[in-house]
């Protein structure tokens, strides 16, 4: 009995020890109570008490500023040291927006570890500090960004005419001179996000004539036609957010779309990226990454070496440097459009998802690089992977030569199908305008125009039979016994055998390809005897009765 | 105008009335009146309905820590703190695939309190099956199993297995990879008729394998059925069949005439503590034993005057409460030093490797790695049917209510040990080493090696020590001794090696710092 009764005592006092300790450790002991403890504010010491943002638009309820409590409504005064200071400035102030819609991590949890996501296993973890611009891709979609060597011609015209001597655009430019002058043009680094004065040059010129003295006589210069246009490009892509801009224009001359697609446009081959930024850590292998498990670590690596760290994959490695790969890492990671109420849904977001207006500019380097230059280059050269099918060369000037553009265009609206290529019109979602774009733009970098052809389309009378033996041969170790493609490219496509001319054909095989494994056979070559005219129009023939019999 | 104290005599009434509210409220809930006579002490036992499960007097033999050392009370407490916690934790799952991971974070993460609740009750529902088990092993030392308790006994084990069951669902709950896989495990158990109804090339037509999968899973594949019949089964219905046979078990110890105790318990207390002997019967009995007459069977008082009894009230609820005091003390010391693991959002595509199903069951895994129909059907029918039988074989009464009680005792019980220990630890060890009938013969049809491996040479060489142990002692008590004692022994040792010692693709490592890195 005595013993019983002790046990009782003992253990009820114990488990009231431990839940009393709990209990303390729960309400008292928290971080975010000593953070706030040294929390002064002009009228003294802040009341230590668990604060939140609460947004139910943006479906927000962030505890971020129990710790970071200046950056909480009313409360930027508030100061004690790094962990309270206030946000720096930024469009949307903390206080209303909340944090983690920008940040990511976890806005209910109230200590560090937890509400950064740098537990294990945890599903979405805050972008790291660095890629932190990638968090505007919640709400934001950067329209009209071109491929990066034009935005860099962009970027340089607006410093090389020395607009920076007044404007100030993302922290740069834009000094106060002791004079007490400067700083006379307004900010421009989001120029494009609230909109400027269309005719800024023109107002410019008056003011250059009228005003007496200062920068407008000194510093101002009238610009030439095509730089006005460069300046607009750039303008257009101020949404202060020039690391995300920039990570785009990488984005968008690397290809990608070619095989993934974001918001409904780009190919099918690979995953739909719309909202890659969101990917779970946990739902990814990392065997094959180096470094700690994030998915920052991860895209970077499968930039790098896509098929060892996804076993099976058939992405071609892109050629980047380091710093694009981390771009391409910033950008996959803004890929995390959330949906939002109507009174939420930002201009740009509208205007690409309401009036379609593009993501991307619509010239040809850039609708080019955005959907192509994956797999033919950024030169049009064509590329090779390990492992993958070569890529065909589209700017080689053997090829160029003997293709109209209504060649062009149709292979790229239709695509080649059974291949890689999907038909761009339909299935990528280009529009024709674009497709044009993209054949100029094939024109320019291949340099070569069509040579005139003075024969109809079709004209080889030859009998397929004889082609037939010589393609066995001579074509199909390359092309494949049916012409179905193997190292080389498929030649029993219908849209090719359509839209390609017999003089597109002959001569191909006459002339062959300089740059590539397509040799002439005018000539002999080590490995193959040279062919005759005659020869070749058989061969045309049978390429033509395969056609038939898919 | 008039006063107050005007009143007629129903406003004084009233509020007489309005005071003796407390004293009379106090008076109709106890109806007894306070339990300071052995009588009312009586009245307060059979009058409370969650009491009178209790027999009114305990012996105190049964009140000694060495009788029982509280491990049905233990049990019983962890399951009360599993409810309650795991009521608590209701409030805030959502038993949906994905919803249910994101809720679960939730509760880690972000519920004030959460973690600690989530603990205690991972932590109560571990401590309730380390219970059972030993619970049972004490109800078997002391051959309690015996008539008149033969029946109570089954229940127990129908108490076992809801346990584990219990537990089993609730491990899928949190959906990640650890639940995930660790029920893709349990499920595939459930199918491992088909290896026998596949070498027999009738699972076309008789595939009780997949019938039983397909009923846990509602699929094919763990996912969101799956789910909700786990969260049924762990919420609803387990929890109810628990409860209900938890009454019956308990009825039975009181109708079954208390707790177990050898027959000359009274001499031995008497003996030791004559001068403690509790004053029986301070006032003369207000009841007969009407009831109690038309009771069969040994009832502890029927014809035998209640010497060495004490009263229920407040004796044995002091041990009662203070194991469940303990139990709690238990479960929140270990929740505040150990968190239960999430680990990642489950995901079908990537199995885990190796996947281990819950710690009681990686003994079973581990036979389930030989033989997936004999691991995980065959020889756990056999051990229960074998345990269900104990009682029924064992017809003795030497030794009834004494640790290690009956023929043998003690030294048979220690032989076994060595010997229960011994032939897994050198069977798996073999095993490992040398490999078995599949890496020898790789052509060897299925049969034989569904027959023959090293759990059912296991089972069968325990089962060959158990007759020996019969013969040699001359007594169905030897047998079960060893028997049950080799049967601890290879759950202790398969389950540890099923735990620290199985890596991926299930191979012997002599510890994880050895898993192969990727």
């Amino acid at each position: 009995m005595k013993k019983n009764k002790y046990l009782l005592l003992l253990s009820s006092a114990g488990t009231l020890l431990l839940l009393g300790a709990a209990a303390v450790d729960e309400n008292f002991l928290k971080e975010w109570r000593r953070i706030q403890s040294q929390g002064q504010s002009d009228e003294g010491a802040i009341p230590v008490q668990l604060r939140q943002v609460v947004n139910e638009g943006l479906g927000v309820s962030d505890r971020c500023v129990s710790c970071h409590v200046a950056m909480g409504p009313g409360e930027q005064s508030v100061r004690g040291g790094e962990v309270l200071a206030p946000h720096k400035p930024v469009v949307h102030d903390p206080a209303e927006y909340g944090c983690t819609v920008c940040h990511g991590g976890q806005g209910l949890a109230t200590e560090k570890d937890d509400a950064h996501g740098r537990v294990h296993f945890w599903p979405e973890p805050m972008l790291q500090e660095s890629f932190s611009y990638a968090g505007c891709g919640t709400c934001h979609i950067a329209l009209g960004v071109p491929e990066k060597t034009q935005l860099q011609r962009a970027t340089l015209a607006f410093e090389r005419l020395d607009c920076l001597a007044c404007h100030r655009v993302d922290g740069r430019g834009g000094t106060v001179r002791p004079d007490g002058g400067g700083m006379e043009g307004p900010d421009l680094s989001g120029a494009s996000l609230s909109g400027y004065d269309r005719d800024w040059y023109a107002k410019h010129l008056i003011k250059s004539r009228t005003e007496p003295a200062g920068p407008w006589t000194k510093t101002f210069q009238p610009v030439s036609e095509p730089d006005l246009k460069l300046l607009g490009a750039y303008l257009e892509t101020r949404v202060a957010a020039p690391d995300l801009v920039q990570a785009k224009s990488v984005f968008l001359s690397t290809g990608c779309l070619g095989c993934h697609q974001v918001s409904g446009v780009g190919g099918d081959d690979g995953p739909d990226l719309s909202i890659a930024g969101f990917k779970d850590p946990g739902q990814v292998s990392f065997e094959h990454v180096p470094g700690s498990r994030v998915m920052e670590n991860w895209l970077a690596e499968h930039f790098r070496a896509p098929a060892s760290v996804v076993i099976g994959s058939q992405m071609p490695p892109a050629p980047l440097a380091e710093r694009e790969i981390r771009q391409l890492t910033l950008f996959t990671q803004s890929l995390r459009r959330k949906e939002l109420r109507d009174a939420f849904v930002p201009r740009d977001r509208v205007k690409a998802t309401k009036f379609g207006e593009r993501e991307f500019a619509s010239d040809g380097a850039t609708v080019y690089g955005a959907f192509c230059a994956g797999c033919h280059g950024m030169d049009g050269l064509g590329r090779r992977a390990p492992g993958l099918a070569a890529f065909p060369s589209v700017a080689n000037p053997d090829f160029l030569a003997l293709v109209s553009d209504a060649f062009l265009t149709e292979s790229v609206t239709r695509g080649r199908p059974g291949r890689r290529m999907p038909g761009w019109l339909r299935e990528g979602g280009l529009t024709k305008d674009e497709i044009d774009a993209v054949v100029s733009h094939l024109r320019t970098i291949g340099g070569t125009r069509q040579e005139p052809d003075p024969r109809p389309a079709r004209w080889v009378t030859a009998s397929p039979d004889a082609g037939e033996r010589i393609f066995e041969s001579v074509c199909s170790g390359c092309h494949g016994g049916q012409g179905q493609g193997a190292e080389g490219p498929s030649l029993a496509n219908p849209v090719l055998l359509e839209t390609a001319t017999d003089t597109y054909l002959t001569e191909t095989i006459g002339r062959g390809r300089r740059g590539t494994a397509m040799p002439g056979f005018h000539s002999p070559s080590p490995v193959y005897p040279a062919l005759t005219q005659d020869d070749i129009a058989s061969v045309v023939a049978h390429l033509r009765s395969l056609g038939g019999k898919k | 105008m008039t006063p107050v104290d005007a009143g007629g005599p129903a406003l004084r009434e009233f509020v007489e009335n309005l005071k003796a509210v407390p004293r009379r409220l106090k008076e109709t809930a106890f109806r007894t009146g306070p339990p300071v006579t052995d009588r009312t002490r009586s009245t307060f036992v059979f009058g409370n309905v969650f009491l009178h499960l209790h027999s009114v007097r305990t012996h105190r033999w049964s009140l000694r820590w060495t009788t029982t050392m509280g491990l049905g009370i233990m049990t019983f407490a962890a399951f009360l703190i599993a409810l309650v916690t795991g009521v608590m934790l209701m409030f805030y799952y959502k038993p949906f695939p994905d919803v249910a991971y994101q809720s679960m974070k939730d509760i880690h993460f972000v519920v004030p309190t959460g973690r600690l609740i989530r603990n205690i009750h991972r932590w109560s529902a571990n401590v309730m099956v380390i219970g059972v088990i030993l619970h049972m092993a004490r109800a078997f030392y002391t051959a309690a199993y015996r008539r008149p308790r033969e029946y109570n006994w089954l229940i127990g084990i129908g108490l076992l297995v809801t346990t584990l069951g219990l537990s089993f669902t609730g491990y899928l709950l949190p959906w990640d990879q650890l639940a995930y896989w660790a029920i893709t495990i349990g499920a595939n158990i459930a199918q491992s008729p088909r290896e026998v109804t596949d070498a027999l090339n009738i699972t076309d037509y008789f595939d009780p394998g997949g019938f039983q999968k397909l009923l846990l899973l509602g699929s094919d594949q763990v996912g969101a059925e799956a789910l909700i019949r786990f969260y049924m089964l762990h919420v609803m219905i387990l929890p109810l069949v628990l409860a209900a046979l938890m009454a019956v078990h308990f009825w039975r110890i009181r109708k079954d005439g208390g707790l177990v105790r050898p027959p000359d318990a009274d001499e031995r207390l008497t003996k030791k503590r004559a001068e403690e002997t509790y004053p029986v019967f301070t006032e003369a009995p207000a009841k007969t034993y009407h009831l109690a007459a038309i009771v069969r069977g040994r009832t502890p008082n029927v014809g035998r005057g209640p010497e060495n009894t004490v009263p229920s009230m407040p004796h044995l609820f002091y041990a009662e409460l203070g194991v469940l005091m303990f139990t709690l003390l238990i479960c929140v010391a270990l929740s505040l030093v150990s968190d239960a693991p999430l680990k990642e959002l489950a995901n079908p595509n990537v199995p885990e490797n190796p996947a281990k199903a819950p710690w009681y069951f990686l003994g079973l895994q581990e036979m389930v790695s030989f033989s997936a129909f004999m691991g995980g059907i065959a020889i756990p029918a056999i051990v229960l049917l074998g345990l269900a039988l104990i009682p029924y074989l064992d017809r003795e009464t030497k030794g009834t209510g004494e640790w290690f009680g009956g023929p043998g005792g003690w030294p048979l019980v220690r032989l076994s040990l060595l010997f229960g220990l011994a032939v897994p630890v050198l069977l798996e060890a073999f095993a490992i080493r040398f490999g078995w009938l599949r890496e020898w013969f790789p052509d060897i049809p299925q049969l034989i090696v569904t027959f023959i491996n090293p759990a059912t040479v296991l089972t069968a060489i325990y089962a060959l020590y158990s007759i020996w142990c019969i013969r040699r002692y001359e007594s169905a008590r030897a047998g079960a001794l060893g028997l049950f004692t080799c049967f601890l022994c290879g759950f202790l040792v398969l389950t540890i090696i099923g735990t620290y010692f199985r890596g991926p693709n299930w191979e012997f490592f002599w510890s994880p710092a050895d898993w192969p890195q990727h």
